[in-house]
């Protein structure tokens, strides 16, 4: 390497500054020195000062019944068995699962619901160690959404689009802001799959890079075989031969470089380098041999086995410690068509805790202050019962029109409840949040403002919340 | 020097730079990155001394101006169009003041929306432009091309065709000279990877390296383009265009077959067809007159877009998500233009209104087809789509069985004498002779004596039937038997029975669980019944998963007729047909759904479904089973009550069409003689061997046109669910009109795409098959030629090339070849200092391209000089090695079904393309996630594709039997081997520096497995290909990391 190359400076400058065209940031900033060239991420950024650094986002898929988790409703014991006004229905459209259903019977919650904390936030039974943190978080009752089918609309929470096509929160932010880990990547995924049910499938474009390029694309953590993806050596190639093998590689592309100048050569023997030491930093990390007792104790015992929902919130915390920009954690089972009273005490018995846990072991660390925790899902559920009415059973269909996700950290005011539904949970009586205002809120307090984190493709700036977006300036501390 | 628009120089290069550096400044939306990247382009630029309209000043007013002042009527202010020639004029004095006033309140554009005031050089460029005068050009894209004259240029002598002129003079105008000529080595491993995605073998090397004819490079350019591995490579960039995959791309993400399509377009890119052709063939192939197979095939460009299965979805909301994926790819790809904003609002930039894109909308909108597709598998329309292989075996079947019937016929014929015998002898006999067709018979219920193996479930009586006794149900049994009719729905089967209702509701015969209509699983199975006296036949999955086929003619009570259902198993409404006393009846499909199974654990009841509320009354006689679709003869034959005897007495000139074959087919079947016979039993056999074939042959799914047509409405806001005004199929106004002769159809529009006069589908195409080859294209935004995309580097040349591609007639072929045998691509990519410094990018292209070769391209290499690669043209898509878990992780339908032997060893063409999760090692190498419509390569640099090239087992395995073919293909000595394999990989053998790297590499390896020999297993027991015998496992395990070395590297890897 001729570092004094005016060529060569020049262009890996050119290079970075382009960003887009093809050079491993994080390789360079490894080559240059965390000093030269900041974290990645564009120069411009954040626009203001951040309140959180760090974003971990417990997406709960299949959409959780807000009926039965947080939005109580006293008057549906009344209710019951009633027929669902049209006043209320308002002719809104439903599902094809239901559409044809000549009935629509209001059905009560069967969970019992108390008053948790000063703030007093209503929380089921269902969740008691969520009702325990109620004060450290904020409720939205009234998110609310476009679509009516998982797939478009777990997309449209995750991409701000309801297709195909467009980048993820996490992208957006690893392009926006770049990472604060040369030896990690930006922005990491885990998924697990409840108990109450197996739950819809996922998509690799839900932590995708859309138009922007590849390397911001989430990268996901296995809990079988490799954590990533290619990590593990072969067998019969210790690290020490990984080495050596590196380090001839390594002399042979020098031999290239001098030839070609080309700054590609330079950044791909620093992305082996990088490799290298991701073979070491990934295994460390998912390593909780270190982890003391009590902290099982606090994430449960599920957090010992690989691939639970705890195991990965315990992770997401990890990651967070070591500079990760965003995480990612999908859990799958939360679609209660049928069956909702023997499905949805095993999807919280999986994950309550966890997500209790996460939020106090955050807490306990300082690091709730700089890391925004988002849970929830991509739509409600139903006050009215799909299929029949029985005594020993009862099920919802999907409601996008309203229902409840909670934020904690990274400067969102704790302890409040945002918004309020009618007496049926199906409308929004006041202040409503679109998931576009979601997204503009999660930017904005990483220090992005949505409007200006743009990417120019097909002739047009896209952004993460597309020509909408306000911000919950109620929510900000 | 490095300059920045920071650091003061910029003012000293005068108004020249400052418009260029506008001119750029639309292209990124990087913030601080393009400064540095704009100043490099402002010293490449050449002296001008005018604004140019287009050029300079539209993008001025598009990127400050059109959100409020353009083509978006919508969003207008002030009533203002900037976007117009003649009010732009009338508006400039007061444009003038406006941009720049320091008034914030008058000043545009506002303040108030968040704008910036304009910089000095926007205001200087408008300035200038209006005070000459403010005139219009057109947008360059929207003009036809003409053919430029080539230049003259400085370099004559290095000239090989007029694409040098072109940049040569551009390169004169930047102050830079060409670079020399690649050495040959380097030129055929960049013309392989090129024009076959392969590269060389050491043999094709040095022969081309040795061969002093002044036609060398000439005829590898020929041989190449002959290859077939010439089609398969070209098709893969067309495949990222046509958004092709293996699967629906939504939700549980069920497989469809496209395969047949991929074949096609391999094959139409091998034969050279040209492009307006192909162009034609895919957008509208089925409306050319008389269309054969291969154009219908060839519409499945249009059908590859994702599609939903999901339950629960609105039909419609998904059925215009297809229409509007069609538009916007077909305008991608052909006329490289983003429609797509005009769905919901008129475009804010280009001329395209709300209007124009559902004029668009309206040509693809008229296709049968559903918004909730049928999983797994094809959705109608859709088309067997047989291989070469099995169209030749089909022809055969069909020969044999042409052969087989003229034989049949003959012996039949010549037995005429003994037909009438037989016939004679049957009516005055007392036989107890009937007849009815036995292949395929799962069940038969005479009711004569007993039940045979079925079973009574309550009261059930007997009484006098059709044909002799038949069973007589009064509401309080059925009869019932396990194992019979246990079909799904994609099955063949067919019911038949006699029977006598005297109510008009009750199930005659079902295989299926209770009915209840708000139970998820309820009423699950097969039923045929009797409702309102309707016959209907039901076949009910899950929720709304249904097929009900209904008669529109109700059955008489209290009389014997005779029913039949059939169905061929398509999951359509349309694959059952109903009959009455043997006649296809005139039917309805109540229900056409079905994506869900229909198997239950219940047994085959007669006279009942699980529900005993709905048992049948009367009496049910001759009941039959069947695992197969009987055909119309066979139903008709059935429906004949008599038995033979009885026929036999009927005069034949009174004979019903039933009576008439089965006496016939009694007699071919059973009681002709043996030649006839076995005559008959050879037709039968071929043609069922012939439709078993048949069934097997996969489909593609096509395009085809409704008729009468669907309406077509501006949807407001895009939506579904909000037409407004109604609107007829039109092209868009900015671009040359439809010919008034033909009729306005999507013919017309494929038509229209290729016209000479279209100024934008040469251009598009030349410009992507320039990117594939140089990395990035001429106009660096190829998925947009519109007014917010690049403009070109070198748009003389985009526009030759685009000439000189029609008048080829479309030749692709040729087209390549001009490039590939241009001095411009044959340069060297190692650049001067100067040039790399001034132009980092190689946007003059002062020098060859050097990129990283795209992801098929890294495996079919590695697989290559493995000598693992198989070669097969075509064919269904094959599962490569996978990581475990892939698909269990996330996506529903359990897990990933691993391919073995030649399977593991395809082309990454034909690697199996799940859209929710496409192939980790593709996507690692920033492929198209083959979502949508794709054509511009990003390419990016990242430790994921260190890990991937080091550790994936296809990476690992191919190093291994690349090392064994160092081995023992490579020469006497270590020296020699070690060279070979580097020379396979790179083309070129290694310079003595790299051979010691290599030699020391390779001790040091074997020094380490020599103390651990169990490594040295343990590496070479990696992938399922045997390892060869012969070598010591240690030296075989040095040789499969120095492999793995070699196909690491930074030269093996990348194009240069």
């Amino acid at each position: 390497m001729k570092p004094a190359d005016p060529a060569i400076r020049m262009t890996r400058r050119h290079f970075f500054g382009r960003g887009g065209t093809g050079v491993g940031i994080a390789g360079l900033a490894h080559l240059l020195g965390r000093d030269a060239v900041s974290q990645g991420g564009l120069p411009e950024l954040p626009h203001f000062a951040p309140k959180a650094k760090h974003i971990i986002y417990l997406f709960q898929s299949g959409g959780p019944s807000q009926l039965d988790l947080f939005d109580y409703k006293p008057r549906l014991e009344q209710l019951h068995g009633t027929e669902l006004p049209d006043s209320v229905r308002r002719g809104q459209r439903l599902t094809g699962m239901t559409a044809s259903q000549t009935s629509f019977p209001v059905h009560k919650t069967w969970f019992k619901f108390r008053q948790h904390g000063d703030s007093g936030a209503w929380v089921s039974e269902l969740l008691p160690h969520t009702g325990r943190i109620a004060d450290k978080l904020s409720f939205i009752r009234t998110m609310h959404t476009e679509a009516i089918n998982h797939d478009p609309a777990v997309t449209f929470f995750q991409t701000g689009a309801q297709l195909a096509g467009r980048p993820s929160i996490g992208a957006w932010l690893a392009y926006g802001l770049g990472s604060e880990n040369d030896d990690l990547p930006t922005f990491v995924v885990m998924t697990s799959r409840g108990s109450g049910r197996v739950g819809q499938a996922l998509y690799t474009r839900l932590w995708g890079s859309g138009f922007l390029p590849s390397r911001f694309q989430g990268v996901k953590f296995r809990s079988q075989g490799d954590p990533v993806l290619y990590l593990s050596n072969p067998e019969g190639v210790s690290r020490d031969r990984r080495r050596m093998f590196l380090d001839d590689l390594s002399a042979l592309n020098r031999i290239q470089q001098e030839q070609f100048a080309d700054p590609e050569i330079e950044t791909r023997i620093a992305q082996y380098e990088m490799a290298f030491r991701m073979q070491a930093s990934v295994p460390e990390l998912m390593d909780l041999s270190g982890e003391p007792e009590s902290i099982f104790e606090l994430y449960g015992e599920s957090a010992r086995e690989p691939g639970t929902y705890a195991r990965h919130c315990l992770i997401a915390r990890r990651l967070v410690e070591r500079g990760v920009r965003c995480v990612q954690l999908f859990h799958r089972g939360w679609d209660q068509h049928r069956s909702l009273p023997q499905q949805l005490p095993k999807q919280c018995f999986d994950t309550d805790q966890a997500s209790a846990a996460l939020i106090e072991d955050l807490d306990r660390r300082g690091l709730l202050e700089e890391t925004l925790v988002v849970w929830g899902g991509e739509f409600g559920r139903t006050v009215y019962s799909q299929g029949r009415m029985t005594e020993t059973t009862y099920g919802r269909d999907h409601h996008p029109r309203c229902f409840t996700i909670w934020l904690a950290g990274g400067g969102v005011q704790p302890g409040l409840t945002h918004g309020e539904t009618d007496d049926f949970c199906y409308n929004v009586v006041s202040d409503p949040v679109h998931v576009h205002d979601l997204h503009a809120t999660l930017l904005h307090q990483l220090g992005v403002d949505h409007t200006k984190l743009t990417y120019r493709y097909q002739g047009r700036q896209f952004r993460l919340t597309d020509i909408g977006g306000d911000l919950i300036r109620e929510l900000i501390a | 020097m490095f300059l920045s628009p920071d650091n003061g120089v910029s003012y000293t290069l005068g108004f020249s730079w400052l418009y260029l550096v506008l001119a750029c400044r639309r292209y990124t939306g990087e913030g601080l990155q393009k400064r540095f990247f704009l100043c490099q382009l402002a010293l490449l630029a050449a002296p001008v001394f005018a604004v140019d309209f287009d050029r300079d000043v539209r993008p001025v007013l598009a990127e400050n101006c059109f959100a409020c002042h353009g083509p978006d009527g919508a969003q207008r202010q002030a009533n203002l169009r900037l976007d117009q020639e003649d009010q732009a004029q009338l508006a400039a004095g007061e444009i003038l003041t406006r941009i720049s006033s320091d008034d914030p309140v008058r000043r545009m554009p506002p303040a108030y929306l968040g704008h910036d005031r304009l910089s000095e050089r926007e205001i200087a460029i408008l300035r200038e432009w209006i005070e000459a005068g403010a005139h219009w050009s057109a947008h360059w894209a929207f003009v036809a091309p003409t053919r430029p004259q080539p230049p003259a240029v400085e370099w004559g002598a290095r000239v090989q065709n007029e694409i040098d002129r072109f940049v040569f003079k551009r390169l004169e105008r930047a102050g830079l000279s060409p670079a020399d000529e690649a050495d040959r080595r380097t030129l055929i491993r960049r013309l392989s990877l090129d024009l076959t995605g392969l590269p060389p073998e050491v043999g094709e090397v040095r022969a081309f390296v040795d061969d002093r004819s002044p036609f060398a490079y000439d005829r590898v350019v020929d041989r190449l383009l002959e290859s077939p591995r010439y089609g398969e490579r070209m098709a893969a960039r067309w495949l990222d265009a046509a958004r092709y995959a293996d699967t629906q791309g939504y939700q549980n993400d069920a497989p469809v077959q496209m395969w047949g399509w991929r074949n096609w377009v391999i094959e139409a890119f091998n034969a050279n067809k040209p492009f307006d052709e192909f162009t034609v063939e895919q957008i509208a192939g089925d409306l050319l007159p008389d269309s054969t197979l291969d154009q219908l095939i060839a519409t499945g460009f249009n059908r590859n877009h994702r599609s939903n299965s999901e339950l629960g979805i609105v039909d419609e909301e998904y059925r215009v998500e297809y229409v509007v994926d069609r538009v916007e790819t077909m305008s991608t790809v052909f006329l490289g233009l983003t429609v797509g904003c005009a769905r919901c609002h008129d475009h804010k930039y280009d001329p395209i209104s709300q209007k124009e894109f559902y004029r668009l909308f309206a040509y693809f909108n008229n296709v049968p087809e559903r918004g909730r597709v049928l999983r797994p598998f094809n959705s109608p329309p859709r088309i067997p789509a047989p291989t070469r292989e099995e169209a030749r075996q089909l022809e055969e079947m069909a020969a044999r069985i042409a052969h087989a019937e003229k034989a049949f016929r003959a012996t039949r014929d010549s037995a005429g004498t003994q037909y009438r015998a037989w016939e004679h002898s049957l009516a005055r006999s007392d036989w107890d002779a009937d007849w009815h067709p036995s292949f395929g018979l799962a069940a038969r219920y005479d009711f004569e004596s007993d039940l045979g193996s079925a079973l009574a479930s309550g009261q059930v009586g007997d009484i006098e039937g059709k044909v002799g006794r038949a069973l007589s149900l009064r509401g309080d049994g059925h009869v019932e038997e396990q194992g019979i009719a246990d079909y799904d729905y994609n099955d063949r089967f067919s019911f038949a029975a006699w029977i006598k209702p005297e109510l008009q509701d009750g199930i005659i015969m079902s295989r299926s669980q209770t009915f209840d209509p708000r139970d998820e699983n309820a009423g699950k199975g097969l039923t045929l019944v009797l409702e309102k006296g309707r016959l209907k036949l039901k076949l009910i999955g899950r929720m709304d998963d249904w097929i009900i086929v209904s008669t529109r003619e109700r059955i008489p009570l209290d009389r014997w007729s005779h029913v039949t259902a059939t169905f061929d198993g398509s999951r359509l409404a349309g694959g059952v047909t109903l009959y009455l006393d043997g006649l296809a009846a005139d039917t309805v499909a109540e229900l056409d759904y079905s994506n869900g199974g229909i198997k239950t654990k219940e047994p085959f009841r007669i006279g009942a479904g699980a529900d005993v509320t709905s048992r049948f009354i009367g009496a049910i006689d001759e009941v039959a089973v069947y695992d197969r679709e009987l055909t119309r003869e066979e139903a008709a034959i059935l429906g004949a009550g008599e038995d033979l005897v009885e026929i036999a007495r009927i005069p034949a000139d009174n004979r019903t069409r039933g009576q008439r074959l089965k006496l016939e087919r009694a007699f071919v079947d059973v009681h002709g003689p043996p030649g006839v016979r076995s005559a008959w039993a050879e037709l039968a056999e071929l043609t069922r061997e012939r439709d078993a074939f048949a069934r097997g042959v996969a489909t593609v799914m096509i395009m085809a046109e409704m008729d009468p047509p669907r309406e077509t409405f501006i949807l407001e806001r895009g939506a579904y669910d909000k037409p407004g005004e109604k609107v007829l199929p039109g092209v868009l106004g900015v671009l040359p009109p439809l010919p008034a002769s033909a009729p306005n159809d999507r013919l017309a529009l494929a038509r229209w795409l290729v016209d000479p006069a279209n100024p934008l589908t040469a251009r598009v195409t030349v410009n992507r098959f320039w990117q594939m080859l140089f990395g990035a294209g001429l106009v660096r935004t190829p998925e947009n030629l519109g007014t917010q995309g690049e403009r070109p580097t070198h748009p003389d040349l985009l526009d030759w090339l685009a000439v000189e591609f029609v008048e080829s007639g479309w030749d692709v072929k040729s087209l390549l070849k001009t490039i590939v045998t241009s001095a411009t691509y044959r340069q060297e990519s190692k650049g001067s200092m100067k040039a790399v410094h001034e132009d980092p990018e190689n946007r003059v292209l002062s020098r060859g391209p050097r990129f990283r070769l795209p992801a098929e391209a890294l495996r079919d290499q590695a697989l290559l000089v493995a000598g693992l690669l198989r070669h097969r043209l075509g064919g269904p898509s094959v599962k490569t090695y996978q990581p475990d878990g892939l698909w269990f992780d996330i996506a529903a339908g359990g897990g990933y079904d691993r391919g073995d032997g030649d399977d593991l060893y395809r082309r990454s063409l034909y690697t199996y393309w799940r859209r929710t999760i496409g192939p980790p090692s593709m996507l690692n190498f920033d492929s198209a996630t083959r979502e949508t419509c794709t054509v511009r390569t990003d390419r990016t640099n990242t430790p994921l594709q260190a890990l991937n090239l080091m550790n994936d087992v296809t990476f690992v395995e191919a190093a291994r039997k690349f090392g064994e073919r160092m081995y023992f293909e490579g020469g006497k000595t270590l020296e020699e081997r070690l060279a070979h394999g580097f020379e396979m990989a790179t083309s070129r053998p290694p310079r003595p520096r790299e051979a010691e790297i290599l030699l020391s590499a390779f001790g040091r390896q074997l020094e380490g497995f020599k103390s651990d020999p169990d490594a040295a297993n343990a590496l070479l027991a990696q992938g399922d290909s045997p390892v060869s015998d012969g070598v010591r496992r240690t030296e075989l395990a040095s040789y499969a990391m120095t492999a793995a070395m070699i196909l690491n590297l930074d030269e093996t890897v990348t194009k240069q």
